[in-house]
């Protein structure tokens, strides 16, 4: 059974459409990211499960009744705020114990529970002090405690790591995949950072302008995007693009673009009836051409970013930006004429007009 | 180091000077008179030193305005923030935004009106043939007279309505404002956590206010103790000397019945006195 499905969800604020006939189906014990740039609607989304906002349009259950109309307090769910939220005029124990008391749960096991919470969490030396006397990361493992302390169906996360820094943040989020693995409760967590969704979901749900563009594995989406939108959006650095004219010749097909012809067998994509379309490639894929080398992308390096590793040299070749991730030990100096070539299993390519995929399935 | 420039000084002390006169001189000549036996009638006077503050403690009348002070300070303060927070409450929840701007605007005239005048607008409304505010008891009673302002038992309530009037009302914008400079968050959290509407304010919201609210109830305080003119329109302390608070009566010892100012200014020094002995302290366990 599934623990969350929205079926026809729409949402708008007067004559603005925020989200527009969603359909989605989160199954238990899934770690479920909704994906996307800021204002694409997945906080929205995200409140509408909460119940904090309305639900303009279209039906949304979890675990299997329908909560259109429940209250916040009755859908089986906790919430972790980015912002934490925590009550500032209470201790962190009577802010853990706050939706137990509401309950009216009796004294000693809410004293059990909050213990037993705020030792998975390494709360226990704070239980006293007020919110104000913690650092962000222990703010946020509050309100995490806060959360898992009512046992809930469904987690929901909005944005939870966003407020701390970047060490902080990468700590955290190795903790709520730990906390995830042992507790397996479903969560739905909402990010704009890629690498959170990347490392923390079994399915991550991207968004744009609340319409879902992709939906899938953070593998299938790193290689096999669904369309231009989530080619760009995904992979850091950037997907590279280069416009390109579709040809047949000699069995095979022809890409002419960025003042050079790729010549590919193509037989991953249905190009036919293609004129136009757009070339993708990553900047990891891209290799340092050799002398007989043909397909080649090339230009002065006018960019040099140093990543340790690895160095990412940024060139123009026939107008277009290309960037290309080479192992530092490689990395030409600035300035320099640079060629670089590609594998065809490492290319993506998406109709011009529509953008779509054209990957055959 | 550079020698301290005394220019600041020079121009601060006369300011300084001018106030210090201005607030210490009347003080200070106050608790003067009071150690004399100055009447209105006569020019001389001799020094009697405590024997008025002795007088005033054997004085029945003045024991009954003490006590109708502090009854005064307790219902107008009380009933301000109830109605405050109340009402207040009530906006936030219930009202939408457009709405609540309509709302302040009504709540705040009240406030702006003199008190002299509000209190002879609700001296007439409280008048039992004709006012508004008697209207429905003689619509249920089928004419029956009921004069609020001139019963010993309701007097003091009638007279601190039109006190709450004026300032529970407009305390009630203050916090609504208050509440609406609250971050969303943590309501929602609280929602979440199966908390009631109620719940979220009693638990959540009016604790997060605690400090303006503390300093909202200490301006009211203070603001109270200034209740003369109302007082004065209203019922001039009667029925009796039902509402016959301590400035009243020293006002009426002092320049209506007797012109016994001296006996009047040791009624205000030890009023004085008692405010900032009550508020010094009542602000430290605030404080702590």
């Amino acid at each position: 059974m599934s623990a969350i499905v929205c079926s026809h969800v729409d949402k708008a604020y007067g004559a603005t459409t925020v989200i527009r006939d969603l359909n989605l189906s989160i199954e238990e014990h899934e770690f479920v990211v909704f994906l996307g740039p800021s204002g694409c609607g997945k906080s929205t989304l995200l409140r509408m499960l909460a119940g904090l906002e309305d639900i303009s349009g279209g039906e949304v259950s979890i675990g299997g009744k329908v909560v259109n109309d429940l209250d916040p307090g009755d859908r089986g769910i906790a919430m972790v705020f980015q912002n934490y939220a925590l009550y500032p005029h209470m201790t962190i124990f009577d802010n853990i114990a706050f939706g137990l008391r509401r309950q009216k749960v009796p004294a000693p096991e809410i004293r059990k529970r909050v213990e037993a919470v705020s030792r998975t969490l390494g709360l226990e030396p704070y239980l006293g002090r007020k919110p104000a006397a913690l650092s962000g990361g222990q703010q946020q493992r509050v309100a995490i405690a806060r959360a898992m302390i009512k046992t809930p169906k469904v987690f929901l996360f909005d944005e939870p790591l966003s407020n701390l820094d970047a060490k902080l943040r990468n700590h955290m989020r190795i903790e709520i995949a730990r906390l995830h693995q042992s507790l397996k409760t479903t969560t739905v967590y909402v990010t704009h950072d890629q690498l959170e969704a990347m490392t923390l979901a079994d399915r991550i749900v991207l968004l744009k302008d609340g319409i879902i563009e992709q939906i899938g594995s953070p593998a299938v989406i790193y290689e096999h995007p669904a369309n231009l939108f989530v080619a760009g959006f995904i992979g850091t650095p950037n997907m590279n693009f280069v416009d390109v004219a579709v040809g047949r010749k000699d069995d095979r097909w022809s890409l002419t673009g960025a003042g050079t012809v790729f010549s590919i067998d193509g037989s991953r994509f249905g190009l036919r009836g293609v004129s136009r379309a757009v070339l993708g490639i990553r900047p990891p894929d891209l290799k340092t051409a050799g002398a007989g080398a043909t397909g080649i992308l090339q230009g002065t390096a006018d960019l040099i970013e140093f990543h340790g590793n690895d160095a990412l040299v940024t060139f123009g070749s026939g107008g277009k930006e290309i960037s290309a991730l080479v192992p530092a030990r490689e990395c030409p100096v600035l300035h320099a004429a640079v060629r670089y070539t590609f594998d065809e299993d490492a290319i993506h390519l998406f109709d011009a007009m529509s953008g779509a995929s054209l990957r055959k399935q | 180091m550079p020698r301290r420039s005394s220019l600041p000084v020079a121009f601060v002390a006369p300011t300084l000077v001018i106030l210090l006169i201005l607030s210490m001189v009347p003080t200070l000549y106050a608790i003067v008179i009071a150690l004399q036996n100055r009447e209105l009638s006569s020019t001389a006077y001799s020094w009697v030193w405590f024997s008025n503050f002795v007088d005033l403690f054997s004085d029945r009348r003045f024991v009954n305005a003490v006590w109708v002070s502090v009854k005064w300070e307790v219902v107008t303060v009380v009933a301000t923030m109830v109605v405050a927070i109340g009402l207040g409450v009530l906006m936030f929840e219930v009202a939408a935004p457009r709405l609540r701007n309509l709302y302040c605007l009504l709540f705040i005239v009240p406030v702006l009106l003199p008190r002299v005048s509000a209190a002879f607008v609700w001296k007439f409304a409280y008048h039992p043939l004709y006012g508004i505010a008697t209207y429905p008891y003689r619509l249920l009673t089928g004419g029956l007279i009921f004069d609020p302002l001139s019963k010993p038992s309701t007097a003091l309530f009638a007279v601190a309505s039109v006190d709450v009037w004026q300032w529970g009302l407009f305390f009630a914008v203050i916090v609504l404002k208050l509440l609406e400079t609250l971050p969303p968050q943590p309501i929602e959290a609280a929602l979440l956590d199966h908390a009631k509407r109620w719940q979220i304010h009693a638990y959540v919201t009016l604790p997060m206010l605690k400090a303006p609210l503390i300093s909202l109830m200490f301006v009211k305080m203070i603001e109270s103790l200034r209740s003369f003119d109302l007082i004065y329109v209203m019922t001039r302390g009667g029925p009796g000397v039902a509402t016959e608070t301590l400035d009243m009566y020293a006002f009426s010892q002092g320049f209506i019945e007797s012109g016994k100012v001296s006996y009047a200014s040791a009624m205000a020094v030890l009023m004085m006195i008692a405010t900032v002995i009550t508020f010094t302290m009542l602000w430290k366990r605030v404080q702590a």
